[in-house]
């Protein structure tokens, strides 16, 4: 946490209210996402309990397991949870643009994607656990289940991936979401509770922050957000009403069962859509859209190996792809994080309060200046910024800037309250430089180390090369009949 | 209607808030007003099933039939399982919405429809062979267990019914055409050595008629122990305790009054060879029954897996189900390490006994009544 | 001593500890009030409930049974399933197989019968058992006796003995949630101490109590049992340190009133009498370090962290916000600081600067956007 961010929080306090931490929305919000509020019963491995799912903030589908312990009704769960995800997930692949690329072929890509919304990280992580439960499953052999099932699976482990990926869109957790964008008055162990953090953001009128946050900790008035219910919940509400469905089975039990789980999701359904909501009413930051290009291409990708019959993705990843998933998602980290800088004024400012960047007027420039002899002479402008902040950059660091995102510039000097700089890359062969390539005098600029290039890949070997140390090739995986017939109980 | 939902919210809400402050009293007087308003709800929605074939007002979320209780039966047909209804869920069913469940499986009791034994029925197109299951069985969870489920529209679908579910059909009303002791004395006398409940159960589950309940052994011990001295020997077996080698009842097993003494003492060995006679027994059984050219109930083969997978090279290669071949030779080799120990302490054990006890701490442990009663339950 | 902290208790017998509330003491070391309660015996949940702030914890029903359901399993049949999980983690040769329950005698001789079976373990004179079900442990806390259950003491590997902890959340593909294999390897260092002491006091190596202690849980989503080693060294020296501090807490009680206790007056049916504003009072007489973290390991939490608000204390945003105020202690402090409403005590230019330069950054970037202070 930066001391901006703790500063926030301060405030947060004082105002009663949460405060921003960006001036722009960092994620892309669909304009048609689904929401999905799953519970879990207590003390189960991932046994599913209910979810409330849907695309429609007023109609949400509400699917009920009346026995969480009974695996065939777990599947049923699953093939009816399927039966309104699958159709959303797969329409986004009817319609598809032509990506021209340099050096490869053009390729398809969904015009648009899907977009699952959990009301927080915990509901993540359970999708992930039902996707685990589900994908290895199979329609046939000894211990079938719904064609569909093992689909679903697959999606679910899908969306699970993504949301730990950074800057990914596909997958939201609502209160992270949220916790990027806005400080609250209360600690982050706290603001993993979507109905306390949206109080701070989005109090009832007449009531503080503070206050609202106080009434969410209240399981009575505001139930856990999912995919725990509340203990008191359970004992006193769930437990009776699966016990008079164990010992009869009838429509009214189930609909005890459905009335008391509606009472526990309905709540974080409509905070979660509600979250959405405020999201989207902040201006999107300038990278957002190419994020979600990107998160286009993993989808669509995704659909097309999924028809084509891909197996499921593995249980563990071996050593090799498990390494270079980790240098992806460090890359994908760093790139993220130099996006929101340079989309974001109040982000770069981070920066710029620990050295890494710097903003200031022009006071000088050298547009002309040159560096090198005859052939190999350089078009190299010198700028020279006035700035109040602490810069700690050494000479030689290499520079960006959010106002010419093609330039690179390097630290010459840094003296006082001034930085000289010079511009080393995106001039142009021409001997001087084009109109507007170098900032003019009493123009305000901002530079900074952070940059988002995105470095070759860490060389890492292919799959097929693993060392022995690490336990040599991996076995390409291929799902076993004791995967599908794996008990879920 | 809405004003009885609203009071059970209520309701439930002061409840948690009285448990939270450990105001027990209070929860207790407010959870009995809550039953009583949970009842008339119940009784509503029932009557709401007769006159109005209509959802639940208001509810867009609910994507289950017409009338509630016909909706239960096609909820339960459409989850893939033999739909279990009860005879009044079914009664109302039929004359609330005209959707009639199937006709009852012939030779199917009324005795056993009131208590709720499963019935292929309702809106299920689908046949689901239940009450077929192993030559034991009046109407057996073998069949529940074993049989495959269909779904409504007719596509093969769901897999092997859990004991759960066993248990919730069987609405423990099997259990009450047998004597529970006369459950346990079969179960006992297959396996051939004192066993806790759990695995009383689950041989009952897998060769048996099934639907024995732990919960139902409880104050066994301490009847037969009252029995046995208000007439000793009136009966032809008791079911008593093992006896651990100070001689006091070991702590929640089982055994039978029959067998020789020394194999109902238990020394520190014993557990354990009693466990790999069990399991010699349950593949020696299964081996009879394929030999008969029955099939075992999935419960036996599940019970045969569970069992070798904790006895070393019982099932070679992990290969399920194991050969019951594997099992006995497995469970015979190991027995022979443990045997001859364990045949010591149990007889130096029985002779004290012997020695030592009256008839009745014989069977039901050196220990006072009130003891017993104590630790048996 | 003994007299001041039941001074403190009042006339009620001390709470017993169970393990999980033992690793529980370690949870905030650097607060006095919680030392203090604890080393007293205090009933700290019936006292929060007392001065209006119940802690918020519960227990589902759903996750005791299935905790219960899958022990069961695990020790059925005489250990059947820990037998082949010691077997093939451990290799514990198939001869070790012996099953001693120790609750086959009365109640009130389990913790002896316990001594006497561990001490003839320890002894290794040929019959020792293998498995300990149900052994009953004694632990001495600031002077006070807790009893301990652990699931199982198996012995014999490699002539040690191992505590093993059953527990029920699954490993998943060979991965189990942290922080529940954290709790569980804090409440197994709770047992392996009092295993070193009954082993000390038995005149044996207490060393013979392994630091690996078995930690067995379902894998996947089947009921299979699976088994994993956990090395609990760093959890026994926490623990080790916090009680040797909690026996310390005469420096802490001396420095505190005479007259000052925690005393809840209960009537004859045990309902507190104690006007709750002085208890109140009475609990603000000891200073609390209050953290976020409290909120899952102390049923005082709801009460600090009022009082926490009240004083308007910077601990309330958790760690990392503290980290950033270099020790600010209030959010009024910290913001004046920021707004240059006050000038920096010595030691606080570097963070009084950071704060006003960070104040000035956020107002230059916020200012186009009317929607500060609003959202
Ligand atoms: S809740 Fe209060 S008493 Fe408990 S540890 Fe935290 S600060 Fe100390």
């Amino acid at each position: 946490m930066s001391a901006l961010a703790a500063l926030a929080r301060l405030r947060a306090v004082r105002e009663g209210r949460a405060q921003r931490l960006t001036t722009v929305r960092h994620c892309h919000v669909s304009d048609r996402p689904m929401v999905f509020v799953p519970f879990q019963l207590a003390g189960e491995a991932a046994a599913p309990l209910a979810a409330m799912v849907g695309t429609d903030p007023g109609s949400p589908r509400l699917l009920v397991v009346p026995q969480p312990r009974d695996r065939d009704l777990r599947f049923a769960f699953a093939a009816e949870l399927a039966e309104v995800v699958l159709p959303y997930v797969e329409g986004f692949g009817k319609v598809t643009e032509t990506v021209e690329r340099r050096n490869a072929d053009p390729y398809e890509r969904c015009l648009d994607a899907p977009q699952l919304v959990l009301p927080n990280r915990q509901g993540v992580a359970f999708t992930g656990l039902l996707g685990r439960s589900t994908r290895f499953r199979r329609p046939d052999g000894p211990f079938p289940v719904h064609p569909s099932v093992p689909v679903l699976g697959r999606w679910l482990t899908f969306f699970a991936e993504r949301a730990s990926y950074p800057g990914s869109s596909l997958t939201l957790a609502a209160t992270d979401a949220l916790a990027m964008h806005w400080a609250s008055g209360q600690s982050d162990l706290e603001d993993a509770n979507l109905a306390a953090l949206m109080g701070w953001i989005d109090p009832p009128p007449g009531r503080t922050g503070l206050q609202a946050a106080e009434e969410a900790e209240d399981p009575l008035l505001w139930p856990p957000a999912g995919p725990a219910t509340d203990p008191g919940f359970d004992n006193e509400v769930l437990a009776p009403a699966i016990e008079a469905y164990a010992e009869a089975p009838t429509a009214a039990a189930v609909e005890r069962i459905r009335q008391a789980v509606r009472s526990q999701a309905e709540p974080a359904w409509r905070l979660t859509w509600r979250a959405l909501e405020l999201l989207r009413a902040l201006p999107a930051g300038g990278s957002v859209a190419q994020r979600w290009d990107y998160d286009r291409g993993a989808f669509t990708d995704f659909l097309t190996r999924t028809a084509e019959g891909a197996p499921p993705q593995a249980r563990r990843d071996g050593a090799v792809s498990a390494a270079a998933r980790l240098a992806r998602m460090e890359r994908a980290r760093a790139s993220f994080d130099a996006q929101r800088a340079y989309d974001d004024p109040l982000v770069m400012a981070e920066y710029r309060l620990t050295g890494e960047a710097f903003a200031g007027n022009v006071v000088a420039t050298e547009p002309e200046h040159t560096e090198g002899e005859g052939r190999s002479r350089k078009l190299r402008p010198l700028v020279t910024v006035a700035t109040a902040d602490p810069v700690r950059l050494a000479p030689g660091t290499t520079l960006g800037t959010p106002d010419r995102r093609g330039q690179e510039a390097e630290v010459v000097e840094v003296e006082g309250g001034t930085v000289t700089i010079k511009i080393t890359k995106g001039m142009g062969r021409g001997k001087t430089p084009a109109p507007g390539a170098v900032p003019e005098v009493g123009e305000r600029v901002c530079y900074t180390s952070v940059t988002d290039d995105f470095q070759a890949a860490a060389a890492l070997p292919e799959p097929e090369m693993t060392p022995w140390t690490h336990g040599g090739p991996p076995p390409e995986y291929v799902p076993t009949d004791e995967d599908a017939g794996e008990e879920w109980s | 209607m809405d004003a009885l939902e609203r009071r059970i919210d209520e309701l439930r809400a002061e409840v948690r808030r009285a448990v939270r402050v450990r105001d027990a009293a209070l929860a207790r007087a407010l959870r009995a007003e809550l039953r009583r308003a949970e009842r008339d709800w119940d009784a509503t929605v029932s009557e709401e099933a007769l006159d109005t074939p209509a959802t639940v007002p208001g509810d867009v979320l609910d994507a289950s039939g017409p009338a509630p209780d016909a909706a239960s039966a096609a909820f339960r047909a459409a989850l893939g399982g033999p739909a279990t209804v009860p005879a009044h869920a079914l009664g109302t069913a039929s004359i609330g919405s005209g959707q009639v469940p199937g006709a009852l499986l012939p030779g199917e009791t009324a005795g056993a429809l009131r208590s709720g034994v499963a019935s292929p029925s309702a809106g299920a197109s689908g046949s689901s062979e239940s009450a077929s299951g192993s030559s034991e069985s009046a109407s057996g969870s073998g069949g529940l267990l074993s049989s495959s489920s269909r779904r409504a529209g007719g596509q093969a679908y769901g897999g092997r019914r859990r004991s759960g579910g066993a248990e919730r059909a069987e609405g423990g009303s099997r259990a009450g055409l047998v004597p529970v002791r006369e459950q346990v004395h079969q179960a006992l006398a297959m396996l051939g050595a004192p066993a806790a409940g759990r695995m009383i159960v689950a041989v009952h589950e897998a060769f048996f008629a099934g639907g024995l309940r732990a919960g139902r052994m409880t104050s066994l011990r301490r009847d037969e122990e009252r029995s046995f001295r208000a007439a000793p020997y009136a009966r032809p077996y008791y079911l008593c305790a093992a006896l651990t080698e100070r001689l006091s009842p070991a702590r929640g097993l089982y055994a039978v009054s029959t067998w020789p003494l020394d194999r109902r003492i238990v020394t520190p060995l014993s557990p354990r060879v009693d466990f790999l006679t069990a399991a010699r027994r349950v593949a020696e059984r299964i081996q009879l029954l394929t030999g008969r050219g029955e099939e075992p109930s999935a419960a036996a083969v599940r019970l045969l897996a569970r069992m070798a997978r904790n006895i070393p090279g019982a099932m070679p290669g992990d290969v399920l189900p194991p050969d019951p071949a594997d099992v006995i030779r497995a469970a015979a080799a190991e027995l022979e390490v443990h045997l001859p120990a364990d045949a010591a302490g149990r007889a130096s054990a029985a002779r004290r006994a012997a020695r030592q006890l009256a008839d009745v701490e014989c069977l039901f442990g050196a220990a006072t009544l009130s003891d017993a009663a104590r630790k048996g339950a | 001593m003994k007299d001041r902290l039941d001074a403190l208790r009042g006339p009620v017998p001390p709470l017993a500890h169970d393990a999980r509330a033992i690793a529980a003491l370690a949870a905030n070391p650097g607060c006095a009030r919680r030392a203090v309660l604890d080393a007293a015996g205090v009933d700290k949940e019936l006292t929060a409930r007392h001065v209006g702030f119940p802690a918020p914890f519960g227990r589902s029903r759903f996750a005791i049974t299935r905790g219960d359901a899958f022990e069961a399993q695990v020790k059925e049949s005489g250990c059947a399933e820990l037998l082949r999980l010691l077997r093939e983690v451990l290799h514990l040769p198939i001869p070790e197989v012996a099953y001693h329950d120790v609750s086959d005698v009365g109640a009130h001789l389990r913790h002896s019968h316990t001594r006497r079976l561990i001490d003839r373990a320890a002894r290794d004179d040929g019959d020792a058992g293998t498995f300990y079900d149900h052994p009953l442990f004694a632990l001495e806390i600031a002077g006070h006796t807790s009893y301990l259950e652990p699931d199982v003491i198996a012995f014999r590997l490699g002539g040690r003995f191992h505590v093993v902890e059953i527990k029920s959340f699954p490993v998943i593909d060979g991965q189990a949630d942290p922080v529940k294999v954290a709790a569980a390897a804090r409440q197994a260092a709770v047992y392996v101490l009092a295993l070193r002491e009954l082993l000390r006091e038995l005149g044996h190596d207490p060393m013979r109590a392994s630091h690996e202690v078995v930690l067995v849980c379902p894998e996947n989503f089947a009921n299979k049992p699976v088994a994993a080693l956990l090395d609990v060294r760093r959890e026994l020296a926490v623990l080790r340190r916090q009680l040797a501090r909690m026996a310390r807490v005469e420096d802490l009680v001396a420095s505190l009133p005479e007259e000052l206790t925690f005393d809840l007056a209960r009537d004859a049916s045990g309902i507190p009498t104690r006007p709750a504003a002085e208890l109140a009072d009475a609990l603000g007489a000891v200073a609390a370090r209050y953290a976020p973290e409290c909120m899952s390991a102390c049923d005082l939490c709801f009460f600090c962290r009022d009082e926490a608000r009240a004083c308007g204390s910077t601990d309330l945003l958790g760690r990392h916000v503290r980290d950033q105020l270099g020790g600010v202690a209030t959010v009024s402090e910290a913001l004046a600081l920021a707004e240059g409403a006050r000038e920096p005590a010595d030691g606080q230019d570097e963070i009084a600067r950071l704060l006003r330069y960070a104040g000035e950054l956020r107002a230059e970037c916020l200012e186009g956007l009317e929607l500060e202070g609003a959202r």
